[in-house]
């Protein structure tokens, strides 16, 4: 099991894309009850279909950035954490299903912007900053590997 | 005259000077200002023309401060301002104006338009003609320390965050560090990949750096509502913090108005130069970069073009870093028409997001940011603002143009060599 | 009063309160508007060649990138009358003259065919400005009586001249007295309204290029 980010991150950008995609929305499906964009909800299904078409990515990158943009905290206004953990689901959830070039990371991305959906929430509640996030998501990536 | 209108007037009268005078009197309505502003330009509405925006000013100065005025006033044969007009110019003055300053660039005769739209907010505020919005803002940043109610706890989960994702420690109150880093509260909350890219390239420079837990925000929103005593409240705690850390150089984050806010406009707020070097974070890398201290590998290879915020290049100076920096790592970099100082707004500045009823025009005037990027047909767009960023996604997201944007540190940052163990 | 009378008022005494109201009211106006003075920037300067008020004094008379496209009238137009006035004012062997007897200069003069010419096209390029001031939106939106008031009082000495030089409409003794007097109603109100643009723009450019000289950025 990665014990660190750097292993976690090596780990991760190895894998085909097709699996980063599914290891990523894994990572997401933790936060996405922080988000009821039903959008979000659709495109993660589809993150994690083995089958899914490239023109279905396409159509749920599209709408999860139209989600994503919709959802900043707009300058000036009081932010709300618990929104604002909305908008990094939606950011997590575009790594899943977004075009993938050679060397990319989405699944890096996907934990990131997970992470920082966590973040939001702790801040939001007040329970603090410290969040087993991380691990929970080395726990995920170990079982995924071991499948 | 009301209370609120008494104070509004005798403020605008002290912004008076021999400049606001002399653009006064030199003004030929000759309209070119309006063919350099978006909002006029996008709307062909005329009542966006810039000048028109200073009327009520125009009357103050000529009823109090020339000869003829002052007779006029004294036979009763001159306007006075009133409570009403100064409420109809909200609108002219705030929803449609983002202080980006193109028309102080155009007016033949001169006139700095932008410098008497500024001064004019700030007998607006004092009237009571601000718009909520930005005045909430600016209440909480003066009480809280941050215009969106972001915290010092907020603040170190996001450093934790960075921490993790990048396994470099964020320096806090760290004295006689070479940077004092501010943030903006839209990065702390929308972009924390800023701070990461911040980490990341202090480590590679090998330069030492800190945040500052009582003086970490470059928002400064009582420069866009104009009320010159909470500018100067918020100024005052980045000077304490910089003073008391020995900090030498304080960096002013990828935020357009933090830049001009604390840059230009500071000392002039707390009445005295500062004795610590300011410099936008595109600065400072443009520096380390020229210094031999910023080494970059790799290249993006997609058609990447630029869009300058307004405050820092046409009003804050930064016009050749950010062009320096992007070159290093693209190799298909092409300008957009009107590039540089002559660039157009992205609508959003000045206050504009802040305020709702303004939307509308918002979009409406993004069309010329969108005839721009018709011209230069991108495949990314990369810029250094926050709030230019957030605009410009929404901008392009209304017009259904898929071009995403990034911020140029993150660039950077992506581009650095890879550490070792 | 006949008219040999007339020409000699507005010669004499006429001149005389004009040129009088003009300086000391261009004086005054200077001092009224400069006087009120300007805050020391205390912010460091960042220090760009080229870039400084006194650059900006004659910089600003190109117009910027993409802004003659779009106004070419305003520019063109604007030019070319102001040049026309100039070039009539100051190159026409009579108004040499008269100059030389007032301050004692003088300098030679344009051929008067081509002074004739300057003067038309100046008159031409007044009423195309003019035309697109009711035309245009923003400048039709932005004009006050004071617009067509001194439009007029500097198309009237241009008109009457002329008319005067080509012995036409009135008799000259008539034509060259009005000429005159159109100029002292020139003289008189320049200083009051926004003619004062003539001196006061040098000013504007001057504190707009430093203002953004201090920042590095050449406007």
């Amino acid at each position: 099991m990665p014990t660190n980010d750097k292993d976690f991150k090596a780990k991760l950008g190895a894998l085909p894309i097709a699996h980063q995609r599914h290891v990523g929305a894994l990572f997401v499906q933790r936060v996405l009850p922080f988000s009821s964009d039903v959008r979000l909800k659709a495109a993660l299904e589809l993150a994690l279909r083995a089958d899914a078409s490239d023109a279905e990515l396409t159509g749920a990158y599209q709408a999860a950035n139209t989600a994503r943009v919709e959802s900043y905290t707009r300058c000036g206004s009081v932010c709300d954490w618990a929104d604002q953990a909305g908008h990094f689901v939606a950011k997590a959830v575009m790594a899943c299903v977004s075009p993938a070039a050679e060397g990319e990371s989405l699944a890096w991305e996907a934990a990131m912007s997970a992470r920082m959906a966590r973040t939001c929430q702790t801040v939001a509640d007040g329970s603090g900053t410290e969040n087993r996030e991380a691990e929970e998501q080395y726990r995920i990536l170990e079982a995924f590997l071991n499948n | 005259m009301s209370a609120s209108l008494e104070k509004g007037v005798r403020v605008l009268k002290e912004m008076i000077d021999a400049p606001i005078a002399s653009y006064f009197n030199s003004c030929v309505h000759c309209g070119l200002c309006a063919e350099a502003c978006l909002f006029y330009t996008e709307t062909g509405d005329p009542k966006y023309t810039p000048i028109h925006k200073l009327e009520p000013l125009r009357r103050i100065y000529e009823q109090e401060y020339t000869l003829l005025g002052r007779l006029k006033k004294v036979l009763g044969l001159s306007k006075p301002v009133t409570d009403a007009e100064l409420g109809e110019w909200q609108e002219l003055v705030y929803n449609s104006c983002t202080l980006c300053g193109r028309c102080s660039l155009v007016c033949p005769v001169g006139n700095d338009i932008v410098y008497m739209v500024r001064k004019f907010r700030e007998g607006m505020a004092i009237s009571g003609h601000a718009p909520e919005g930005i005045v909430e803002a600016t209440r909480r940043t003066v009480s809280t320390g941050s215009p969106m109610g972001v915290t010092m706890h907020a603040v170190k989960a996001q450093m934790k965050h960075v921490e993790e994702e990048t396994g470099i420690s964020i320096p806090l109150d760290v004295e006689g560090a070479e940077y004092m880093v501010l943030l903006s509260s839209m990065e702390i909350i929308n972009f924390p990949e800023y701070l990461s890219a911040i980490a990341r390239i202090m480590k590679h420079a090998g330069k030492t750096w800190t945040l500052c837990s009582t003086g970490f925000e470059a928002t400064n929103s009582g420069i866009q509502i104009g009320v010159s005593d909470l500018a100067k409240t918020i100024v005052s705690r980045i000077v304490e913090g910089a003073e008391r850390l020995k900090a030498k150089t304080v960096i002013s984050p990828e935020c357009g108005h933090a830049y001009t806010a604390l840059r230009w406009e500071g000392p002039n707020l707390i009445g005295r130069p500062f004795t610590f070097k300011v410099q936008h974070i595109l600065e400072v890398l443009d520096e380390l970069r020229s210094q031999g201290l910023l080494k970059t590998e790799g290249f993006e290879t997609d058609r990447l073009t630029f869009h300058d915020p307004c405050q820092l290049a046409r009003r804050g100076g930064v016009i050749q870093p950010q062009r320096n920096l992007i070159n290093m790592v693209a190799q298909n970099f092409v300008e957009m028409p009107d590039a540089g100082k002559m660039n157009w707004c992205c609508g959003g500045g000045g206050g504009v997001t802040a305020i709702e009823p303004a939307e509308a025009l918002r979009i409406e005037a993004f069309k010329k940011k969108k005839s721009q990027l018709e011209a230069v047909k991108p495949d990314r767009l990369v810029t250094a603002c926050a709030v230019c960023r957030t605009t410009l996604e929404e901008g392009l997201e209304h017009y259904q143009m898929n071009i995403p944007v990034v911020g140029l540190t993150e660039i950077i940052a992506e581009h650095l060599p890879e550490q070792g163990a | 009063m006949n008219e040999l009378q007339f020409l000699t008022w507005v010669r004499g005494t006429g001149l005389n309160i004009a040129v009088g109201i003009f300086l000391l009211g261009v004086l005054w106006r200077l001092i009224e508007i400069y006087s009120l003075g300007r805050k020391k920037d205390l912010a460091a300067p960042r220090h760009v060649a080229g870039a400084s008020g006194w650059h900006t004094m004659f910089r600003r008379s190109v117009p910027p990138a993409g802004m003659l496209k779009r106004s070419p009238v305003s520019y063109i137009g604007g030019y070319v009358f102001h040049i026309g006035l100039a070039i009539v004012v100051f190159l026409f062997a009579p108004h040499i003259k008269l100059i030389e007897s007032l301050i004692g200069l003088s300098w030679p003069g344009l051929p008067s065919q081509f002074i004739d010419l300057a003067a038309v096209v100046t008159m031409a390029a007044m009423v195309v400005v003019l035309v697109d001031r009711i035309n245009k939106p923003v400048k039709r939106y932005l004009s006050t009586f004071e617009d067509w008031f001194t439009w007029t009082v500097t198309f009237l000495p241009v008109l009457t001249g002329w008319l005067a030089v080509r012995h036409l409409l009135l008799p000259y003794t008539t034509m060259l007295a009005l000429h005159i007097l159109s100029v002292e109603i020139l003289l008189v109100v320049l200083p009051f309204t926004k003619l004062f643009h003539a001196f006061t723009l040098w000013g504007s450019r001057y504190y707009n290029g430093a203002v953004n000289g201090h920042k590095g950025v050449p406007v």
